[in-house]
């Protein structure tokens, strides 16, 4: 590499250290943004307020209550009616009713069917979904009822389901695309907005090299960004295992980067001010951190998106990146992904330098 | 108030609007925000890819294959292969749920004698785990109460009677929309109005404002009321969105939700406005409104969580941002009904125009007739 | 009592006076007018008189008294502010039409006849009737600045501020801008304060204010102005001592000298001021290059270049030659294509026909010019620096672009960091210096390569009078010791004096080509450059 590469790449780096707003977005992004989406976005139920309407004795029912513990339930609060029961949940205070009529423990006791009414506010599908199943295995325990088999589940990779470790690492990968694409595009944006553009072109240098030089030092600003949001949050904070290779989650890592620079790239070209930049950025990374399978697997996605989804490069990135996590799967195995990205990535770096190209 | 004044502002920015082609984000962000998210987030599982080895090949055990492979939640398929294999082809990601059944099921079973049943989920992604836990538990057992009753009658058994209220099939669009539209209105016209003071702050058109006779208020009216007239078009897309589109439906008073809407859209272009107001540069407004707008947005939109099942900070940060307002009434006009029977409704419906009034107020406040 | 009277005005930001104590009086009908360096508090106590910064003092208008922003509230239908900055106050996407409807209904105008035919006058008078739907954003600099002045006209101000109104703009359009300004001055009674880098101008105006650091350190009439710096103004004449500075013909000194005396102008001002307070202005001093390139004989040929931007023919068919170790200025109105032109030149935009050869090379392709860059410096028109780079980073990286070797590069920027004067501030970010610096230090990195031609995009615009005094010092400097080419344009036509040849543009052609004296000849009338420009654009059109 030659010392005009260094000078560009060097120049870039420090004007990046002396723009304390990119600094900032940069550290904001890579640390509490990615700290907000661990601690905040639970989906797993947690609090579930939970009221009931007991007209027995109190004897079962008090037994199965006692079963709905924190930190997944609130203590159960008691309505004196049916009909307050349910103002509280049209009122959304209340998420699962659970209603002890006067037949039920006689049923119970009798050794007939006893039923208990659950009105579920399924407005909030999932909790309420998740709650169902929480009783059911709790009733189950007291029918007294001796099934011939039993379930030994095991969660791979992750045995407590701990959530904040996956959310966290989903919006570090989401975070990377973002920003990738952000730096890169200001990068060449802002010679355009401060008039230095043409004093560039006017430089006895290929524009090929500075280009390079260019986007490549943005990676550089991203992977330091990574080694930072993975030491203080993912490892620190949220204690995310790490079952395969940490190095080629940073291998896949830095082509994924270097690939989606391309996208900034493309950006760059076509916006003329730092404003035009966020517009366009935001409206052409959204469909593809959402065709990704960040939020949803591929396979669970519409028809229509799926077929979408093999075009988005973050989908193989996100991938990859569970599975050296938390499914620890062999660099063998890692190939669809590292191709994934690597087919794509260069693909739409391809394109992005052309058109940015295309400005020199 | 001179109207004549502020009617050729309005009509400038309106101009402007055009003109920068700004307008295009109007409309196409809301829309692409719900479509992207509406068919992007499915909390419940199907399809999981389901591995059954079944070692016992007997009547039993085919029972229970075929309760696998005829439920929309999974997608099974019965294979003789190891178990390392299986485990192995999990490690690639190309199977969800292992299911073994063991070798002497059929003869256990009838000999009242239980056996295990091994169970192995992928819980890369947790939440997923959990929800597929619960379906693959609730397979097994049905069947198994389905066994046992046929080998003979059980005592004092508890069925569970549960009525989904409000969205009886349990549908992540109807669960979902709502509260995305509550994101979508908060968002949408933030990022707009916070570039509509700085804009002319950073080109040097404000001194137009500056050196006029124009008052504070007559301004922000002219710049509020043309972008308050474009989102309110964005009320009617997206509810048409909503129940065309994603088929949710709507059972409460259109009027409520038209209203509510109108509401809400000025609290959030005040909130635009007040970022606008504060700011010296576009690129900043616009970054400040994001992370105001829409980590909030999210998580108290009750799409992810609902707010009884808050505590403590987040608790208080929910009843601070007004999203929460919103989407209650939201719910309600859509799956609920209730409308103004009920007083919560009332109440919030009351705090909106309030949270308006304040935020108007502090913009108006805020916003300095000179230079900084 | 005065119709305007400013006491004691003080306007701070955070912990800088930028303008302290100013205090002055105007009468109904007078143009005051506000000179000094940028920075010196001009433009701060504008902003107090129109009411749209907070300052400390009082200012009083018809009678009515303010000391806040918002006191003067009830004034600003009286009161038009043109801040400084071409186009600042103008919307883009609007058209002129509706730039005119805007600004009269936010000004509450009662669009009756005698509106409309008040402002069919002031599109005449701009010369926009022709543009009325046109862009804002799509008019040239000088146009921008005319709509910009009728929009602050448009509600019969009576006390109209205007900050630098004509900075960028032609030496046409200025006079037309003048002449509005006049003109409405002495029919509605207006008082206008007004302030200019053009010392011309300022000779018009009744009264001046000059400014220095944050002060008014004199006002008076022009001629008293004039007559106060006499003693110290000599024909051009050696002089030893360090304080005296001598610059187009003229030698300032504060001892006596055994020269005669001369008749001073008003740039006399800001150099007497300034060897006054002791300022040492450097006596610039440029060596000979290090590499011995041969400067060609003809360094550049453009044989009918032409440039078209969608049915606008911005160059037609423009044809010159750049000799060895000339310095050519480039003149015209604005838009008249000059910029496009140089663009042209260096390959900014693609040539939509014609030839052209740099060097003795015909240029085709990107490819030829790939060579020729280490023997081309530009500096563009707004001294195209990175902010975020000390001084002294940014030459260092212009060196590595060039591939200099880093010990030459070293002693060449300290070299010319004495040489043109601003070794002080090598370690200062551009944006904290003054405007003059920032063109010097733009000029030392275009010539970090030692380039053989020099292509400099209105590098005086906005940089006060010392400033551009010794930035030509420096161009001569150049050309003297270094001997190579030089291609200028600048909107100051005292300027064109200091070049061996003028190329005159308009409308995109080239009218005239030669040398100042032969077009001095050919115009005898005509007491400086800034005449003949003027005959030459009214004459053939």
């Amino acid at each position: 590499m030659n010392r005009v590469f260094w000078a560009i790449l060097g120049k870039e780096l420090l004007a990046f250290l002396r723009s304390a707003g990119l600094v900032a977005m940069v550290l904001y992004s890579f640390t509490i943004d990615i700290y907000i989406a661990g601690e905040g976005i639970q989906i797993k139920p947690r609090n579930v307020h939970i009221g009931y309407v007991d007209e027995t004795g109190g004897g079962i029912s008090q037994k199965i209550l006692t079963h709905l513990h924190t930190p997944e339930f609130l203590p159960p609060k008691r309505y004196r009616s049916q009909k307050e029961l349910s103002r509280s949940i049209f009122n959304k205070e209340t998420l699962v009713g659970l209603v002890f009529d006067r037949e039920f423990e006689k049923d119970f006791r009798q050794g007939k069917k006893a039923q208990l009414n659950v009105l579920l506010d399924a407005t909030a599908a999932s909790q309420s979904f998740t709650t169902l199943g929480y009783l059911q295995n709790i009733v189950l325990d007291f029918s007294e009822l001796d099934l011939p088999v039993a379930i030994k589940t095991h969660k791979l990779f992750n045995e407590n389901a701990d959530n904040k470790s996956f959310m966290a690492l989903t919006e570090l990968l989401s975070v990377i695309t973002l920003l990738i694409v952000i730096l890169t595009a200001v990068v060449f944006v802002k010679e355009k907005e401060e008039g230095t553009w043409e004093i560039m072109l006017l430089m006895p240098v290929d524009p090929r090299l500075i280009i390079l030089a260019k986007s490549l030092s943005q990676v550089f600003i991203v992977m330091a960004g990574v080694v930072l949001a993975l030491g203080f949050v993912v490892f620190g904070a949220f204690h995310a295992p790490m079952n395969g290779s940490f190095w080629a989650f940073m291998l896949l890592t830095f082509l994924y980067s270097f690939s989606s620079a391309g996208i900034g790239l493309f950006v760059a070209a076509v916006s003329n001010s730092v404003l035009q930049v966020a517009q366009f950025s935001i409206i052409i990374m959204m469909p593809l951190i959402f065709l990704s399978g960040a939020w949803t697997p591929v396979y669970a996605m519409h028809p229509v998106l799926q077929v979408l989804s093999f075009f988005s490069p973050l989908r193989y990135y996100i991938e990859g990146s569970e599975s050296i996590f938390y499914r620890g799967t062999e660099w063998i195995d890692l190939w669809p992904y590292f191709s994934g990205v690597m087919l794509l990535g260069a693909l739409l770096y391809w394109y992005g330098f052309r058109k940015i190209g295309k400005l020199f | 108030m001179k109207l004549g004044v502020v009617k050729a502002y309005m009509l400038k920015e309106l101009t402007e609007l055009l003109r920068t082609r700004l307008i295009v984000m109007v409309y196409l962000m809301p829309s692409m925000i719900l479509i992207l998210f509406g068919y992007g987030i499915r909390m419940d599982v199907s399809h999981a890819r389901t591995l059954i080895i079944d070692n016992d090949q007997s009547k039993y055990s085919r029972a229970l294959t075929s309760k696998f492979e005829h439920s929309r939640y999974f997608d099974a398929t019965v294979t003789q292969m190891s178990e390392k294999e299986a485990l192995h082809r999990i490690k690639q990601a190309t199977t969800d749920i292992i299911v073994i059944i063991p070798s002497s099921f059929q003869k256990r079973l009838l000999h009242g004698q239980k056996s295990e049943i091994g169970v192995f989920v992928d819980a890369a992604f947790p939440t997923r785990a959990t929800t597929m836990e619960s379906y693959v538990q609730g397979v097994i057992l049905n069947a198994a109460q389905e066994a046992t009753q046929n080998l003979g009658t059980p005592k004092g058994l508890i069925i569970i009677n549960n009525r989904n209220l409000f969205n009886q099939a349990m549908r992540d669009e109807d669960a979902i929309v709502p509260g995305l539209i509550g994101l979508v209105l908060l968002v949408a016209p933030a990022i707009l109005a916070a570039l509509l003071i700085v804009k002319e702050k950073e080109n040097g058109t404000i001194f137009n404002f500056y050196a006029s006779a124009l008052s504070k208020r007559e301004f922000l009216a002219a710049k509020l009321i043309p972008v308050f007239l474009l989102h309110s078009v964005n009320i009617f897309i997206l509810f048409l969105m909503a129940t065309k589109l994603f088929d949710v439906p709507f059972r409460g008073s259109f009027t409520l939700y038209w209203l509510t809407s109108e509401l809400y859209i000025l609290i959030s272009l005040s909130i635009g406005m007040l970022i606008s107001v504060v700011t010296k540069r576009q690129i900043v407004a616009v970054v400040l409104t994001v992370i105001i707008t829409i980590i909030p947005g999210f998580l108290y939109s009750g799409i992810l969580m609902p707010i009884s099942s808050m505590v403590g900070e987040s608790y208080i940060e929910a009843h601070m941002f007004p999203v929460m307002y919103y989407t209650h009434i939201l719910y309600d006009t859509f799956l609920i009904g209730e409308g103004l029977a009920s007083a919560k409704t009332q109440l919030y419906l009351l705090i909106l125009v309030f949270y308006a009034l304040g935020m108007l107020s502090l913009g108006t406040l805020f916003l300095k007739k000179e230079l900084k | 009592m005065a119709d305007l009277e400013v006491h004691n005005v003080t306007v701070s930001y955070k912990k800088k006076v930028a303008i302290k104590d100013a205090s002055l009086k105007a009468n109904a009908g007078e143009i005051i007018g506000l000179i000094g360096a940028d920075g010196s508090g001009k433009s701060s106590l504008m902003h107090a008189i129109a009411g749209v910064t907070r300052f400390e003092g009082e200012v009083c208008y018809g009678g009515v008294s303010y000391r806040s922003p918002k006191e003067a509230e009830q004034l600003k239908s009286d009161i038009g502010l043109m801040p400084q900055g071409i186009g600042l106050v103008l919307y883009d996407t609007l058209t002129v039409a509706e730039h005119l409807d805007f600004f009269a209904d936010i000004r509450n105008i009662q669009k009756n006849e005698a509106f409309k035919t008040y402002r069919q006058k002031l599109l005449h008078m701009a010369g926009l009737t022709e543009f009325t739907n046109r862009q804002a954003g799509k008019l040239s600099g000088g146009m921008m600045q005319k709509l910009s002045l009728i929009c602050a006209l448009l509600h019969r101000p009576k006390l109209l501020i205007l900050d630098e109104p004509t900075t960028g703009v032609d030496p046409l359009s200025r006079m037309e801008l003048w002449e509005i300004l006049d003109g409405i001055c002495k029919s509605e009674g207006t008082i206008a304060l007004v302030s200019t880098a053009y010392m011309q101008e300022a000779a018009k105006m009744a009264r001046v204010l000059l400014f220095d650091e944050g002060e008014i350190i004199a006002s008076d009439t022009v001629k008293a102005l004039i007559d106060s710096v006499g003693n110290y103004t000599y024909e051009q004449t050696a002089c030893e001592n360090e304080r005296c500075f001598s610059f187009d013909e003229h030698t300032y000194s504060l001892e006596p000298l055994h020269a005669p005396h001369t008749e001073p102008t008003l740039e006399a001002l800001f150099f007497v001021n300034a060897l006054q307070k002791g300022q040492t202005l450097p006596h610039i001093e440029i060596e000979a290059r290090e590499s011995q390139d041969e400067v060609p004989q003809v360094v550049m040929e453009a044989k009918g270049l032409t440039k078209i931007f969608g049915d606008f023919v911005a160059n037609d068919h423009v044809s010159m030659n750049l000799h060895g170790g000339e310095i050519v200025g480039l003149l015209g109105a604005n838009g008249a294509g000059k910029t496009t032109f140089i663009k042209m030149l260096l390959g900014l935009y693609p040539i939509d026909e014609g030839e052209l050869y740099l060097l003795g090379q015909q240029i085709r392709s990107g490819k030829d010019r790939q060579k020729l860059k280490s023997k081309i410096g530009y500096v563009s028109q707004h001294f195209a620096l990175y902010k975020d780079m000390t001084v002294r980073e940014n030459l260092l990286y212009f060196a590595n672009m060039h591939r200099i070797a880093v010990t030459t590069a070293l002693s060449r920027i300290n070299r010319y960091a004495k040489e043109l004067g601003f070794e002080d501030y090598m370690d200062y970010f551009p944006h904290e210096l003054p405007l003059g610096i920032n063109q010097r230090f733009s000029v030392a990195a275009a010539m970090l390569h030692e380039p053989v031609v020099l292509f400099l995009d209105e590098p005086t615009s906005g940089v006060d009078t010392i400033a551009r005094a010794q930035f030509w010092q420096i161009l001569q400097g150049i050309k003297k010791k270094w001997g190579i080419s030089i291609l200028i344009t600048t909107h100051y036509m005292s300027e064109a004096e200091y070049c061996d040849r003028v190329v005159l543009m308009k409308e995109g052609r080239k009218i005239a080509d030669d040398s100042v004296k032969v077009l001095h000849a050919a115009h005898p009338d005509a007491k400086n450059f800034e005449e003949i420009f003027l005959e030459y654009y009214r004459s053939k059109r």
